[in-house]
């Protein structure tokens, strides 16, 4: 057994773990802290594979994106556990049909690949995966490449119409609106006649 | 190219061993005798009244899916560098407007106010 077999071993293994405590942990941010560890370890399995990109891309934007975002929104939701686990029984024949579907659908994948086993391909020995996707992705797939800023470009007005709103609560101060204050901003001055003082007061418990 | 990520391997078992190292000595060598008062939450005052666990502003999520959209930027740029030489100046201009609608994105993000935090 070479050395890069154990390494596979040991990961996968961390991998289905990981992946088995996503789903049965009771504390959703647990789940996905076990989910962050599910993918370094599925990120280790595709540097074996000698997707380099692959694997950087995992880590640098699901590790360290994507599960933020997801910790933030389980710890915004204030999941109470006990209530999530009530209709446990009620759903399990329907997602229990759904999963085994999904096991289905991915045995039959697994068994093409199998059944039919492709030649291995040898590389040469300084192909770059990266070098590769970089090759196509800026030359024939120019137009896809620059949709996708503008998919990027509208999530980031989506989010920030959606979520951004004035606090009514905050005492922050802006300076330069503070700077720029006139005097017509700040008082006004109103002409009215003046007022004269009655002549004859009532004297008062005058008896 | 396996060989060059050696040393990310030993660096991880390095760190799993420093981090589990003392976690799993102190388990071992500290003695352990507890009872009901070291057990309990608190040793003296009150109870806690309510969940610790508070519900976070949306403005954390708002930082974070704008954190996200710049970091799928940079996987973009990634492969973009490694191969700049040999795209040439089609593929550099293919990338300057992907970065300038992005940078509109930015303005406007900054012109918004969704950076602030007050």
């Amino acid at each position: 057994m070479m050395f890069t077999d154990v390494v596979f071993y040991v990961l996968a293994a961390i991998l289905l773990l990981s992946g088995l405590r996503v789903i049965t942990t009771r504390n959703p941010v647990h789940a996905a802290l076990f989910l962050v560890l599910a993918f370094f370890t599925a990120a280790g399995i595709w540097l074996l594979l000698q997707a380099e990109f692959l694997a950087i891309a995992l880590i640098l934007v699901y590790v360290g994106a994507v599960m933020v975002l997801f910790l933030f929104v389980v710890m915004m939701l204030d999941i109470n556990i006990d209530k999530l686990r009530e209709g446990f029984w009620e759903y399990l024949p329907m997602a229990g049909t759904i999963g085994l579907l999904m096991i289905v659908e991915m045995g039959m994948v697994l068994a093409e690949k199998n059944l039919r086993p492709s030649q291995a391909v040898t590389l040469p020995p300084n192909y770059s995966n990266t070098a590769e996707l970089g090759k196509v992705l800026y030359t024939d797939y120019l137009l896809p490449f620059e949709l996708a800023s503008v998919v990027l470009l509208v999530a980031m007005i989506a989010a920030i119409v959606l979520t951004l709103r004035d606090r009514k609560d905050s005492k922050s101060m802006n300076p330069a609106d503070q700077v720029k204050v006139k005097r017509n901003d700040r008082l006004r001055i109103i002409s009215m006649p003046a007022e004269v003082e009655p002549e004859h007061v009532a004297p008062e418990e005058e008896k | 190219m396996l060989e060059n990520y050696f040393p990310i391997l030993m660096f991880i078992l390095v760190g799993l061993g420093v981090g589990l190292g003392p976690l799993v000595l102190g388990k071992i060598v500290s003695p352990h005798r507890p009872d009901a008062e070291k057990n309990s939450p608190y040793e003296c005052g009150f109870e806690a009244f309510e969940d610790a666990r508070m519900k976070f502003d949306v403005r954390y999520y708002l930082v974070a899916i704008l954190f996200i959209l710049f970091d799928l930027e940079i996987a973009f740029l990634f492969p973009w560098a490694v191969v700049i030489q040999e795209i040439g100046a089609a593929g550099f201009w293919a990338m300057m407007v992907f970065l300038f609608v992005l940078v509109v994105g930015f303005i406007f993000e900054w012109m918004k106010g969704a950076l602030e935090w007050d």
